[in-house]
């Protein structure tokens, strides 16, 4: 018996709980996923399916808050510089865990802490990996993998924060820097696991567009600010390959940031969903009358008002001006299904785009 | 063949045996003992000045690269009570020690030993330590290690499990010969065991453990469960570049000694051999095929001096840079000798629990303790980073994806005169 036949006999919305009663019978497995959607465009789409999650537990220490949920082994793409490639389910996979982690004063969701996890059983060890960055429509930015478990029962889930070095400013400048650890108990069964949705879309797969986000009272969203709300003068924004990129100019560098003049920063955000894209790396150039007045880097940074963006200091920006903006790194995060051909991705290409600050 | 007098010989009694005296590592040791031969006992007189003078007492391959001795045993030990040990304490490890040495020959046929001290040790005493001992702490951004502050470890190596495992026996008490030589029972209290092998043919026999996958990947000529050849002769410093040249503990060594856990499903299953070359030791060494198979026709040095500037490049070009070559950068001093004398061997401990787990027991010799802390430091590429996010706090960063450092603890080896109870200043 597999859970894919079951859910296709129901069609559209189909939840697993309708195996009450024969569960120890289904193997989660590969084999209850659609196929990946084939003719899939170079751009945020429908995934064929989106599978729900559940919270395992909450945790604080140190600096942060942590998140761990779960859901059903998924595929996914991950990425390594330019190298693309897709992860299969294993059939060892019991469980895709995903972690968050984020300020629990202002809850902004932290990208680039690195975060590796145990997973013990009675005191004995089942796994330890360093889990990915990833992309998710529904989730945004967390970290997750795909782990094989022992069967039903009590699980203690050791996860490791490492330490950011990305640049924090402002009220962020001196926190973050140390690594911390808290553990979170896994009452894990596969009735409970199968009671988690598992939504198959049919005519909006492989469609341009993208799943609503999920809202869940104890995860924080990671969506990036809204163009109204970002500090500065926003001077405009543009897309490349489905990121969204937003553009400000504050009248100086937020502290942290050495140097005087203007700070140029751009907030990257995921086409439909707002969902912060972080681990790029960016190059921007300003021009001025046909003379470059700025050509450089736009560092990495996690500022309390800006989020998670990309900054420099330039020497003022002008009406007329030119910014183009150069992705020379695409985001380094995996991707889950319909992310992995948007922000450079499986196609790769992420072109050089421009704003024409008004 | 039994490996002690008291004990039947039959492969089963063995085992029990084995396992008796603790750890999987103890028992695998034991299946693997070669030879019937006696096992040489050795003369007081005739040891070393350098207790942790080794090189010219292992096996060497035809590089001249020193062959670490195959069966390894860490006992990390208390002195009982608060305080300075007793005379009469100092005078029974003294005579433990002197019988440790009538007992084996110096050298890998017999027992190589050195017991080293811990900064808890020296701060029994009111008088302050003329070596520059600090506690233990973490070194990486995303480590937070259980820190061994015992007081003393003493370290047994022999490429004769039976005697390695003897001696162990004597010393803990549960034997009163070795070798056919009285030793009194250690002083001290065993708060921890930790045993472990290195060399071709004993990481392979020892893949079952959990970390590495059931597809059996560790070759059989490696002798390290990563898959290649280590401690190359080029980039290791000498016995005497980490020895402390003057003061009461002239003649002496500082020592780390981490534990590390290996998770190595991803890098044997998603990478490739070149691809392992790369996180190994450099993109360069990948790109230009210098190492075959485990390395071993890279011959008494990985070459790794020349792609150490090309660090930062790499991390652009192949969004990924090597362990060695980023370690490489601190390790070396103002003349370009290398500044550490790594002794790194395989476990499969998993301390604290009796589950068969691939680990690393990482001794490391330096003249100063600092050089240890800033090679590993170099080795954590958070400035690489900050190049590009293709290499991220441990992915595709070296190896730091498969490595968990689990326990760290900093110890001073005197010299062979000041082995028994040092105070601070002997």
């Amino acid at each position: 018996m597999k859970r894919r036949g079951l859910l296709r006999a129901g069609g559209g919305l189909v939840l697993a709980g309708s195996l009450a009663g024969c569960s120890s019978l289904v193997e989660t497995r590969a084999v209850g996923v659609p196929p990946v959607p084939e003719n899939r465009p170079d751009g945020v789409y429908h995934p064929s399916h989106v599978e729900g999650m559940d919270m395992v537990g909450t945790a604080r220490s140190g600096d942060y808050a942590l998140g761990l949920f779960y859901s059903y082994p998924h595929r996914f793409w991950n990425v390594n510089g330019n190298s693309v490639s897709l992860t299969e389910i294993d059939g060892d996979d019991a469980v895709h865990l995903m972690a968050s982690v984020w300020d629990p004063e202002t809850e902004a969701v932290l990208p680039d802490t690195g975060l590796s996890l145990e997973i013990y059983r009675d005191g004995s060890l089942v796994s330890q990996e360093a889990i990915y960055p990833m992309l998710s429509q529904p989730m945004g930015f967390h970290y997750g993998a795909n782990f094989g478990l022992e069967g039903d029962g009590s699980y203690e889930v050791r996860l490791h924060v490492g330490a950011m070095s990305t640049r924090r400013t402002g009220a962020f400048a001196d926190r973050f820097g140390e690594p911390a650890t808290a553990t979170i108990p896994f009452e894990y069964s596969e009735a409970a696991k199968n009671e988690i949705s598992f939504e198959v879309f049919d005519d909006e797969a492989a469609t341009p567009g993208a799943v609503d986000p999920m809202s869940m009272d104890a995860l924080p969203s990671a969506f990036a600010p809204l163009e109204s709300n970002l500090p500065g003068r926003v001077l405009g924004s543009t897309m490349s390959n489905d990121a969204r990129l937003v553009a400000t100019a504050l009248e100086t560098p937020p502290e942290g940031v050495g140097g005087e003049g203007t700070y140029l920063a751009v907030s990257a955000r995921t086409r439909y969903n707002r969902m912060v894209i972080p681990a790029m790396g960016l190059a921007g150039t300003l021009a001025r009358d046909g003379e470059t007045v700025f050509d450089g880097e736009l560092a990495r940074t996690l500022d309390p008002e800006l989020g998670y963006h990309y900054g420099a200091v330039v020497d003022g920006v002008e009406s007329g001006d030119e910014l183009t903006l150069s992705v020379t790194v695409q985001p380094q995060t995996a991707r889950h299904e319909g992310y992995e051909t948007a922000f450079g991705g499986l196609m790769g290409g992420m072109p050089d785009v421009s704003i024409r600050v008004a | 063949m039994a490996f002690d007098g008291d004990i039947g010989t039959s492969r089963r009694a063995i085992l029990k045996a084995a396992v008796a005296a603790g750890g999987a590592s103890a028992l695998a040791a034991c299946l693997d003992r070669a030879s019937d031969d006696p096992v040489p006992t050795g003369d007081p007189a005739a040891k070393p000045a350098r207790q942790h003078a080794w090189r010219e007492y292992v096996r060497h391959d035809d590089h001249g690269n020193t062959q670490l001795p195959s069966h390894q045993i860490l006992l990390y030990l208390t002195v009982d009570g608060t305080g300075p040990p007793s005379t009469d304490e100092r005078d029974a490890l003294a005579e433990t020690l002197d019988a440790l040495d009538r007992a084996y020959a110096w050298s890998h046929e017999g027992v190589l030993h050195s017991i080293a001290y811990s900064p808890a040790y020296f701060d029994r005493f009111d008088d302050s330590l003329p070596v520059a001992l600090p506690e233990p702490t973490a070194l990486s951004p995303f480590e937070s290690p259980t820190f061994d502050r015992q007081d003393a470890v003493l370290h047994l190596a022999s490429d004769r499990a039976d005697a390695v495992l003897e001696a162990d026996r004597a010393l803990r008490g549960e034997r009163d010969e070795a070798n056919g030589v009285p030793v009194p029972s250690l002083p001290m209290t065993v708060d921890s065991r930790r045993t472990g092998f290195v060399g071709a043919g004993l990481p392979a026999q020892h893949q079952d453990a959990a970390g590495i996958p059931d597809t059996k990947p560790v070759p059989e000529v490696s002798p390290l469960f990563m898959g290649f050849a280590a401690g190359f002769r080029g980039n290791q410093a000498t016995e005497d570049d980490v020895t402390i040249e003057s003061g009461p503990f002239a003649g002496g060594t500082t020592k780390v000694i981490a534990n590390l856990r290996q998770r190595l499903a991803d890098w044997y299953e998603e990478q490739s051999h070149e691809e392992r070359v790369m996180e190994m030791f450099s993109p360069g060494h990948a790109e230009r095929g210098l190492v075959e198979g485990i390395g071993d026709n890279l011959g008494a040095d990985s070459e790794i001096d020349q792609f150490v500037d090309d660090v930062e490049s790499d991390a652009r070009t192949y969004g990924r840079v090597g362990h060695a070559q980023k370690a490489a950068r601190a390790n070396r001093d103002d003349a370009g000798e290398v500044r550490l004398l790594r002794r790194h061997f395989e476990s499969t401990d998993d301390i604290g629990s009796d589950q068969p787990v691939a680990s690393l027991h990482f001794p490391s010799l330096q003249r100063h303790l600092t050089a240890f802390e800033e090679v590993r430091r170099a080795m954590n590429g958070t400035d690489l980073t900050e190049v590009t996010p293709a290499i991220r706090q441990r992915v595709n960063n070296g190896i730091l994806e498969y490595i968990f450092v689990r326990r760290r603890g900093y110890f001073l080896v005197p010299p062979r005169r000041h082995r028994a109870f040092p105070t601070p200043e002997p």
